[in-house]
């Protein structure tokens, strides 16, 4: 009987190093992208600044997620000036006390890649206004919330809702001119929640370029 | 000298002049499209429908977009200018033709569209009006993605004579080509059950689908995930594709869009398709096809399976240690004392290896049935046999038989039983290969605990590589004692055999018992208690052919053998009631709070609530150790009540496609599955199949 004893060591040893491979396997199975009208998923990141933020800090806040791709004919639409469309939208949003975080997903090498320098180079250049800019070169939080364009827009409620998933206006196109005369779903959305209304459009086709993944 | 200076100037003034418009030049040549307007006539007649073209010629490696783009991109637009001489509804709808798959994000992000060179034909009605000339001033609108993207825009015009009709042979030929490439309507008749995840389009078309042929649902809208795999099933009456939906995918009245069919030797063909709900037609959903890899990076590479394999053999060294496999064990680790007792080596290793071989025909069999359950459902679990109730009711048969066995009352061929020096020969070796046989039978259920994970992730894979894993499973369950066996000399640390053995072998009757009694409960959860009544009227049966069997005679084997087969038929066949809970609500445990849904889930977190889920079936015994061990404990209940955790039970003992879903999202093969949300946690940890009190009330406590 020694040999059973000596079996069972040898396979207790073996049934933990099975636990723990099972264990990373499970960790690292992706998760399924957020449906609207659901818990956003929790995410955390590095900002521009160096600050790094979780979606828990801004409990008690919307927050807006916008992904961003600065070479992006539609994103430059958004942020072409006049209208300067997307600025505006961040400015009131702040005014509003709203958490706006823009989103580069873009990989090393892809078009709208950035690091801090050149993110923080961006919002100045453009005279953008986000809270924070989330440098996510490996994609983690736009595979997470399943953002698929620039530009594509999430909104979070104070009770951590995801109540918007979508395209920024009604117009698909690259053209500036179109902007006048779109609805725009966040303006939209953003003054549903204010007049604590449920969110009348929550999900809409989002348009723009891919966002530029590895 | 002043000749030299004067033609210098020149050259200096005509670079200035002409250098505008040579940047304009060089602007119109880095388009990465070539815009046309083209006809199939050089001249037309008032009153008379003709087709004019966009056509589009790309660089290499760029692409155009269909008009459903996907999930990025925007369809070309064709825009009449003021200057043209026709009214903006002499041009009729532009038609699309068949579009290829354009995988940008494997697995994220799918668009639809052209590379190359595509034709978008328009029919244009000649106004009966119309003089002198038929002018078409227009603007492409397109953008074209390589790696980035570019908006484009082109003037294009075209001028017809009005007269007599003269064709334009060579562009006529290209446009009637391109027209031949929109999608027809399609010639069978179509439905979507969108009732269970993932949705069916069932297609039905008589005569069947081209032999090998691949299909693609494109839809018109968003309804459905783009980069989502479209699992394809055939039978004789047509094709049907396994959809998933987007995260607002609803359809309204019926689901639009084309199928692109792409069969060997053939060109690419394309279908107009409107699905309105319903079941999916008979005929279209017998066989699983196995897609040609949409994506590369979706298949395993060889060091994935490698790394698969080498952790389901190590799973299947532990399986050995299982409760339901112990019993087994016993009766291999008998035999094995036997035969290194009858001191020929080759005795010993001729048994390990007929007990190996017993356990990877078993695995290998179990894999097939695996594969043939994927290819009816689009989807297997581990444990599926137990959700089968003629299946459970038989196994109670097998169990009850071999604790006879074991205790002696019935006997299996002589070598096996006689656990005397006799154990060589032909009855040796089909013992040990049946004792392989029924260790993998009764191990499989218990395969779960380790193997879960890995087998999710091998679960999808083509069907050589499901069987690799599972026979590297069953080569790690038959190691040991191949070892045993071939090892010089550690034969010889084994017991001596004597009287103990048959001892030992009788009190190993009972865990096989009471395996007998587990399943008889499951079974009255698949069946209800008539299925219950027959299998124990069928194990008395069993027990009077082995009494009435015992002597010699004609007569007498002629009824043991009747009575064998009725103690097995009845009870299967009583058993095989219609599907649904034939035994009434699912036993809940008296701490659950409710039954498991994605939106119970979601309230309970809104409230603020930590949330813990249990995936559980009562034929899964690691749920029912777990339970024993763990969630039912006074410690874990009281924990989980101080916390205010609501507890959610999802209960697999009958199919469930919302928890199979579930499962599968979470890449697990089957149940057990424990996740834990921590109050005003939106995703969920998932627990270890194993679970110890300690770890969850670490997390209950710490969360």
């Amino acid at each position: 009987m020694q040999i059973t004893r000596r079996h069972l060591t040898l396979a207790a040893g073996m049934a933990a190093a099975v636990a723990l491979t099972a264990g990373a396997l499970i960790a690292s199975t992706a998760q399924a992208a957020p449906a609207p009208d659901k818990l956003a998923p929790a995410f955390t990141g590095v900002t521009s600044s160096g600050a790094t933020i979780t979606l828990a800090d801004f409990a008690g806040k919307t927050v807006v997620l916008e992904w961003t791709n600065d070479g992006c004919p539609f994103v430059k639409k958004h942020y072409a000036m006049p209208p300067a469309n997307m600025q505006t939208l961040q400015k009131n949003a702040a005014a509003e006390g709203i958490v706006w975080i823009s989103v580069i997903s873009s990989a090393a090498g892809e078009q709208g890649h950035a690091d801090a320098a050149r993110a923080n180079e961006l919002t100045a250049s453009r005279g953008a206004a986000p809270a924070h800019v989330l440098l996510d070169e490996a994609g983690a939080l736009g595979k997470l919330y399943g953002a698929k364009t620039t530009p594509h827009i999430f909104i979070i409620t104070p009770d951590g809702q995801l109540v918007y998933d979508g395209a920024i206006d009604s117009k698909a196109s690259a053209k500036a001119e179109d902007i006048e005369g779109a609805t725009n779903y966040v303006t939209a959305a953003l003054a549903d929640l204010k007049a604590g209304n449920p969110v009348s459009t929550p999900v809409t086709k989002a348009y723009g370029c891919a966002v530029k993944y590895k | 000298m002043i000749r030299v200076y004067r033609a210098l100037m020149l050259a200096l003034a005509g670079f200035f002049v002409l250098a505008p418009v040579a940047a304009a030049q060089v602007s119109a040549d880095t388009r990465r499209a070539k815009a046309e307007l083209i006809s199939e006539r050089f001249s037309v007649a008032p009153g008379e429908t003709v087709f004019i073209a966009l056509k589009l010629t790309m660089d290499p490696g760029w692409h155009i977009y269909w008009r459903n783009a996907g999930d990025a991109g925007l369809p070309p637009q064709l825009l009449l200018r003021e200057t043209a001489s026709i009214p903006e509804d002499a041009l009729g709808k532009m038609l699309w033709p068949l579009p290829k798959l354009l995988p940008i994000v494997a697995g994220e992000i799918m668009d639809y569209g052209y590379d190359d060179e595509a034709v978008f034909a328009l029919p244009l009605t000649v106004p009966a009006d119309a003089a002198g000339e038929v002018r078409i001033d227009a603007i492409a609108d397109y953008l074209i993605c390589e790696s980035v993207c570019i908006p484009e825009t082109a003037d294009v015009s075209l001028v017809l004579a009005l007269g007599d009709p003269v064709e334009n042979v060579p562009s006529g030929d290209l446009i009637g080509a391109w027209i031949a490439k929109v999608p027809a309507p399609f010639p069978g008749e179509t439905r979507l059950s969108d009732s269970a995840m993932p949705w069916t389009l069932s297609l039905s078309l008589a005569g069947g689908f081209p032999e090998g042929a691949t299909i693609r649902f494109f839809p018109y809208e968003h309804e459905i995930s783009h980069p989502a795999e479209q699992p394809q099933r055939v039978g004789p009456g047509g094709a049907s594709l396994g959809l998933t939906p987007d995260r607002a995918g609803q359809v309204g009245a019926a689901l639009e869009g084309i199928i692109r069919v792409d069969a060997p030797g053939a060109e690419p063909a394309g279908y107009v398709i409107r699905a309105e709900r319903g079941d999916a037609f008979a005929g279209t959903t017998d066989n699983a096809f196995v897609p040609m890899g949409l994506s590369k990076e979706a298949g395993l590479g060889w060091q994935g399976l490698l790394s698969l394999a080498g952790l389901a053999l190590i799973g299947g060294l532990i399986l050995n240690l299982m409760p339901c496999v112990l019993p087994v064990l016993s009766m291999k680790a008998l035999g094995m004392v036997s035969a290194a007792a009858s001191g020929h080596a080759g005795e010993l290793r001729a048994h390990g290896l007929w007990y190996t071989a017993g356990v990877l025909v078993s695995f290998a069999a179990l894999a097939l049935i695996i594969l043939a359950v994927r290819e009816a459902t689009g989807f297997a679990t581990l444990g599926f046999q137990l959700q089968h109730a003629p299946t459970v009711a038989v196994l109670v048969l097998i169990m009850f038989a071999v604790g006879l066995w074991l205790m002696g009352f019935l006997e299996l061929g002589r070598s096996i039983t006689n656990t005397g020096a006799t154990l060589a020969g032909q009855g040796g070796a089909a013992g040990a290969f049946f004792t392989g046989v029924l260790a993998a039978v009764v191990g499989a259920p218990c395969v779960g605990p380790f193997l879960g994970a890995a087998l999710g992730a091998v679960m999808s894979q083509p069907a050589p590589a499901v069987v690799a894993v599972f026979l590297a499973i069953g080569f790690g369950m038959a190691l040991p004692f191949l070892v045993l066996s071939f090892v010089p000399g550690l034969h010889r640390l084994l017991p001596k055999p004597g009287k103990w053995m048959e001892t030992l072998k009788q009190a190993f009757a009972f865990p096989m018992f009471l395996t007998a009694a587990w399943l008889l409960s499951v079974l009255a959860d698949l069946a209800g208690a008539g299925a219950v009544g027959w299998t124990l009227a069928g194990a008395t049966a069993l027990g009077f052919a082995v009494w009435i069997g015992r002597d010699a005679g004609l007569v007498r084997r002629g009824v043991a053998i009747v009575a064998l087969v009725a103690a097995f038929a009845l009870p299967a066949v009583q058993a095989n009631v219609p599907a649904g809970r034939a035994g009434g609500e699912p036993a809940m445990p008296a701490y659950a709070e409710a039954a498991w849904s994605p939106a119970q889930v979601d309230a309970l977190l809104a409230e603020g609530r930590p949330v813990f889920v249990d995936f559980t079936a009562s034929w899964c015994a690691s749920c029912q150790v777990n339970k024993l061990t763990t969630l039912s404990t006074k410690r874990v209940m009281t924990a989980f009540e101080d916390a205010d955790v609501a507890f959610l039970v999802a209960d697999f003992t009958q199919k469930d496609p919302a928890i199979a879903e579930e499962l599968k999202r979470r890449g697990r093969a089957g149940v057990p599955m424990y996740l834990w949300y921590p109050a005003g946690g939106r995703e969920p940890q998932i627990l270890p199949e194993l679970l110890t009190q300690e770890l969850v009330i670490g997390l209950v406590e710490g969360g």
